[in-house]
């Protein structure tokens, strides 16, 4: 009897796991449209660029997700902090967790873009999810973006007043703390 | 089983051998050090990880590699460790960031050939000198 009702059993359990299977949702891109900034805040207050800035090059791309993003559309609301990256790039990595931390405090009044050159989606990804990037990347296959900052090699850091001025790069990029200092005393009004 | 396991010895023990065979008749092999130096004069901290950068933007961590000989046969192959910035002049300049070149240097282990060529992530292969003043190498040094 009970060699009888063993493969019964076993096949009951295997047509349950079938009935119950479902297609697991695509994971949500990150560095795509979900990671774009929410309303400027109201008591946003910043410092005016200097007069003599020159103006940063403006620049349209596609994010990780495909969603179209056009630079100046950001920075005309807010300062913009851009990081030139690659996922393969061994100082990025080291200093990105802190980065990330800085990027999610300063979020709707800063806003971070990444900016990844000539790079794997996939390894991408992969890079955003273990350093919990929650900033939009455009991925900037031909290195159009790196080329017009003069960007030779990953990191760089890059920083946009509002409505495109650009203040500062740092070639060679920086730590967490010292862009914190920077953001306080070149942006951010009443913070150094 | 046990008939099972007795069937299979045979086998068993057949392609053992054959594994053996071919490991013996596998050409000697010597250790060496591929590197390559990207003369890029990059501003850079001297001993910072570096990629190369202009037409070398392929030479960086991770990038797949391959050591060909001269009918460009593989004899070993791999992935690039992040370059080294090595200072680009010997004087002290006085500051953290200087000309730098990016170093690359991974160690492989070759059959002994006339001459060998370096081919990472798929690019036009370079060629390699061997140079032992630092131990034995083979070594390029390329502009960027």
């Amino acid at each position: 009897m009970r060699r009888t009702l063993l493969p019964l059993l076993l096949a009951a359990a295997l047509l349950g796991g079938c009935s119950t299977a479902e297609p697991a949702p695509a994971p949500v891109p990150a560095g795509g449209a979900a990671a774009l900034p929410g309303p400027v805040p109201a008591d946003l207050a910043l410092r005016p660029a200097p007069g003599t800035a020159p103006a940063a090059p403006a620049f349209t791309g596609a994010l990780t997700d495909g969603t179209p993003f056009a630079a100046a559309e950001l920075w005309a609301q807010r300062p913009v902090v851009l990081t030139f990256f690659n996922s393969w790039c061994t100082t990025c990595a080291s200093r990105q967790a802190a980065l990330s931390e800085l990027a999610r405090s300063y979020r709707d009044r800063v806003v971070f873009v990444g900016v990844a050159g000539a790079d794997q989606a996939d390894e991408v990804q992969e890079y955003l999810r273990a350093h919990r990037v929650e900033y939009p990347v455009i991925l900037d296959d031909q290195q159009t973006i790196w080329r017009s900052y003069a960007v030779r090699e990953p990191p760089a850091v890059v920083l946009v007043a509002k409505g495109g001025a650009l203040l500062r790069g740092w070639p060679g990029g920086l730590d967490a703390p010292t862009l914190d200092q920077r953001l306080r005393e070149l942006v951010l009004a009443g913070q150094s | 089983m046990r008939r099972s396991i007795m069937a299979l010895l045979p086998l068993l023990l057949a392609g053992a051998t054959g594994c053996g065979t071919v490991g013996a008749a596998q050409e000697a092999v010597s250790p060496t050090t591929v590197r390559v130096l990207v003369r890029d004069i990059n501003i850079r901290a001297a001993g910072v990880d570096c990629a190369g950068t202009g037409p070398y933007q392929h030479f960086h961590n991770r990038a797949p590699f391959r050591v060909l000989d001269p009918d460009g046969a593989a004899l070993a192959s791999g992935r690039l460790a992040a370059g080294t910035a090595v200072a680009a002049f010997a004087e002290d300049l006085g500051v953290e960031r200087l000309p730098t070149y990016c170093e690359f240097a991974v160690g492989v282990r070759v059959p002994q050939r006339a001459s060998y060529r370096l081919e990472v992530d798929g690019r036009p292969a370079l060629d390699l000198t061997p140079d032992s003043s630092e131990g034995p190498a083979l070594v390029a040094v390329v502009p960027s």
